[in-house]
């Protein structure tokens, strides 16, 4: 019984581990593990800030020193001038150099989307304005 | 040799599933704006409450749609247990109107949480 055992295994590959099957599962497994796996994207979080709703009948009144964006489904306003994004990311540029943590105004409109929105966060992101903060307007 | 091999297989192939699992608590069919300047998450905070919103503008954590009004329930409670610092991250479709976005950031607020963060891709993959 013994004998025989012994002679089956050493008859495959002179008593060595068959790695035959093995590779083959191992395979399997990578293949499948390739095709399931999507690929992930980087994230990145945009800090905002919301005024409490309190203040919010205070702020209708807008102190003038505030910068104040104001995003529509149709484009962009800087102090109720019109902007388009690059003419938007200069301005930005201008205040950044002047004082990082002013506070800028963002006003979005109801109908507007999202995207629009973090565009504009992105923009201050990148010239390094901190003090964002978001209202929603009808 | 062999059993140690099968093990080790059955350990891999466990520790892949769990891991899968633990992302299926997002919706993947939500299409995130691009910010390729914003800073990139690095680290997470595991009290983070993630509110997503689709493209329809229905509201979700967790796979688990709700209105506004009983988000604002959901946040409340999360304030009483963790405090005003827990941060709450807005995964919100590219196309979704802001006022589905404004119900959310409007529980949040009312809830006393006055920072939200939105949630974009930076780079995207492959």
């Amino acid at each position: 019984m013994k004998r025989r055992k012994r002679q089956r295994d050493t008859s495959g590959e002179s008593g060595e581990l068959n790695m035959t099957a093995m590779i083959d599962v191992v395979f399997q497994l990578l293949i499948f593990f390739l095709v399931t796996q999507k690929p992930i994207d980087t994230m990145a979080n945009l800090d905002v800030s919301r005024p409490s709703p309190e203040s919010r009948q205070e702020q209708m009144q807008t102190p003038p020193k505030m910068i104040r964006i104001q995003i529509f489904p149709d484009g962009f306003t800087i102090n109720d001038r019109p902007v388009g994004l690059s003419e938007m990311e200069g301005l930005l540029v201008r205040l950044a150099g002047i004082d990082r943590n002013q506070t800028i105004m963002i006003m979005c409109a109801a109908m507007s989307r999202h995207e629009d929105l973090v565009r504009v966060l992105d923009l201050c992101a990148k010239t390094g304005l901190v003090n964002l903060s978001v209202i929603s307007t009808n | 040799m062999t059993p140690m091999i099968d093990v080790v297989f059955q350990l891999i192939i466990f520790f892949v599933v769990t891991a899968d699992m633990q992302q299926k608590a997002i919706d993947e069919s939500i299409k995130l704006a691009m910010a390729p300047h914003a800073k990139p998450v690095e680290v997470r905070d595991p009290r983070e409450v993630v509110i997503e919103v689709d493209n329809q503008g229905r509201i979700s954590i967790a796979r688990t749609y709700m209105t506004a009004d009983f988000l604002y329930t959901v946040m409340r409670k999360t304030v009483a247990d963790h405090g005003q610092s827990v941060p709450v991250v807005i995964r919100a479709d590219g196309g979704t109107r802001h006022e589905a976005v404004r119900q959310v950031m409007d529980a949040c607020t009312r809830a006393g949480l006055w920072k939200v963060k939105f949630s974009a891709v930076k780079e995207k993959a492959g």
